[in-house]
């Protein structure tokens, strides 16, 4: 069925890849200007509807013979694209840029999509995925996960424009001396949090360069959900690049990922028993992403964004929704809040109740904040740690001691970087495992009662 | 004395203390898990699972304290 019909495969998948994008870029314009987030969605709607009406015409076109209906679809779309697109521009308000952005969208991603099927990923390949069963639920499951956390970045990203855009509307009414002075402050606030322990990214050298630009200081501004999105991108190109054509005897490639994907399932799954099938899509997308976000700061002139506690905190305050979430499901609402008073069983165990209940909620609430913590305490103290060995060797090259200095301090340098490289995938593991440890003692025991079950309680 | 001056002696002192109690239990944990392993070698994957989340908890201590520091770094003035 793939042969029969590959255009319109290609054209389903670009349309709602489209519609995707669109959402996003809307959902990240809206908080500071719902008009142009609207005009991004009409654009993308009357492109859709240019690519329906297309389709239809082309078919009854090609089905031969004068069909009534085709002189209704070519009318339709003239009368619903040309005409929307028309009365869009002179109804006044709606600016020209984004509507062009959401009209421009579909064709853009119907482009990438053709370029893909020129270099060899095929519909076909897409459809019929012959993958070994792990590998194949983990890539159909992870997708969704890794959309949904990149939809949260998303999230974070519209709120976080929100406060820029009070201060500038504030800045703008305000006395130019009053702007200047909070200019000064937050910029002198903003440097003493982050400019002093960070080695500079890519970002914030364009920042540098292009002072005056709205759009680079406002990246430059959200840089760690900048650099979440390129990891979140990475993971789903790698995931993407190898579950393409999947084959019974694996490539290289799709070997090596299978090998990750299945170890990391086998490592949980010691822990987690045969559930491990229901939640390994998330904490496996959990443990990819971290692992994925925390390499990039090696990379120069990147930066790992779980240095920042704001994405790790995020990431907690998921799998603690999860836990608690699997844990109502699979004990039911008494069952549950039995578990939370310690299972009161006998007399002592109703008396210490005033007593358990208290510490087990704050057993619970502290889970995510551990979790939060580690993880930003680990990768920013690596990332200190270098930037405190960079910053002595630029000392010492300031003091035209280049000679003496940069050949030890760089080896001193590669190795922590080796040791960074450690940490990120230890505390990656961590952040997974512990999940899976938080979700085991949530679910029933008595399902693999057979293990020591008894060892977490 | 000085609210900074304390913060200064005390936040590294602090680390340094918190690093003691959890090197002490790395190490303890190390040494059990080496000494499992010595003993029976076949369950070496289990064991090296439950050995890092171990450390994982064991280092959070020292983590805690260091994230407490960078908290509380720039009021040292």
């Amino acid at each position: 069925m793939d042969q029969a019909r590959p255009g319109r495969d290609i054209l389903d998948r670009a349309l709602r890849a489209s519609w995707i994008a669109a959402l996003a870029l809307a959902a990240a314009v809206a908080p500071g200007r719902p008009l142009d987030a609207a005009a991004i969605l009409a654009g993308q709607l009357l492109a859709f509807l240019h690519f329906i009406f297309l389709r239809k015409i082309v078919k009854l076109f090609t089905e031969g013979g004068r069909d009534p209906r085709l002189a209704l679809a070519i009318g339709a779309k003239v009368v619903l694209v040309y005409g929307g697109l028309a009365g869009l521009i002179t109804l006044g308000g709606v600016r020209y840029v984004p509507l062009c952005v959401g009209f421009a969208l579909p064709f853009l991603t119907l482009f990438l999509k053709s370029i893909m099927l020129a270099l060899g990923a095929g519909p076909a390949s897409l459809t019929a995925r012959r993958a070994t069963e792990t590998a194949r639920s983990f890539g159909n499951a992870a997708k969704p996960a890794v959309f949904l956390l990149l939809l949260g970045a998303a999230t974070l990203l519209a709120f976080s424009a929100l406060p820029g855009a009070a201060l500038a509307d504030e800045a703008a009414h305000g006395a130019p001396a009053a702007q200047e002075a909070t200019a000064a402050h937050g910029d002198a606030t903003h440097h003493a949090e982050e400019g002093a322990a960070e080695l500079p990214n890519w970002l914030v050298i364009l920042h540098d360069f292009n002072p005056g630009n709205p759009l680079v200081s406002w990246l430059e501004k959200n840089q760690v959900i900048v650099f979440a999105w390129i990891a979140g991108l990475l993971f789903l190109l790698v995931s993407w690049l190898a579950m393409r054509k999947p084959k019974m005897v694996p490539g290289p490639f799709q070997n090596g990922v299978e090998w990750m994907v299945e170890s990391m399932e086998e490592v949980c799954g010691g822990l987690l028993g045969p559930q491990i099938d229901k939640h390994f899509p998330l904490i496996g997308a959990l443990f990819f992403y971290i692992l994925t976000i925390n390499m990039l700061g090696i990379i120069p002139g990147m930066k790992s964004a779980t240095s920042s506690l704001d994405l790790t905190l995020a990431l907690a305050l998921i799998t603690f929704l999860y836990v608690q979430f699997w844990g109502i499901r699979n004990l039911g609402i008494l069952g549950y809040l039995d578990h939370l008073a310690g299972s009161p069983r006998d007399a002592i165990g109703w008396a210490m109740l005033p007593v358990m209940l208290p510490v087990h909620i704050l057993g619970e609430l502290a889970k995510p904040v551990s979790l939060s913590c580690r993880l930003f305490g680990n990768i920013f103290g690596e990332d200190t740690l270098i930037v405190v060995f960079v910053g002595a060797t630029a000392l010492l090259i300031k003091a035209s001691l280049v000679a003496l200095a940069v050949p030890p301090m760089a080896g001193i340098t590669a190795l922590f970087m080796m040791l960074q490289t450690l940490t990120s995938i230890v505390q990656a593991l961590i952040f997974s495992l512990l999940a899976t440890v938080y979700l085991y003692m949530m679910l029933p025991h008595e399902a693999h009662a057979h293990e020591e079950a008894h060892e977490t309680h | 004395m000085l609210f900074p001056a304390a913060l200064g002696l005390g936040l590294p002192l602090g680390i340094g203390l918190a690093a003691i109690g959890s090197g002490i239990g790395i190490g303890f944990l190390g040494k059990g898990a080496m000494e499992a392993m010595g003993r029976q070698p076949e369950i070496l994957p289990k064991l090296q699972v439950a050995m890092i989340i171990g450390f994982g908890f064991a280092e959070a201590l020292t983590i805690y304290a260091f994230v407490t520091m960078f908290f509380l770094q720039g009021r040292i003035g």
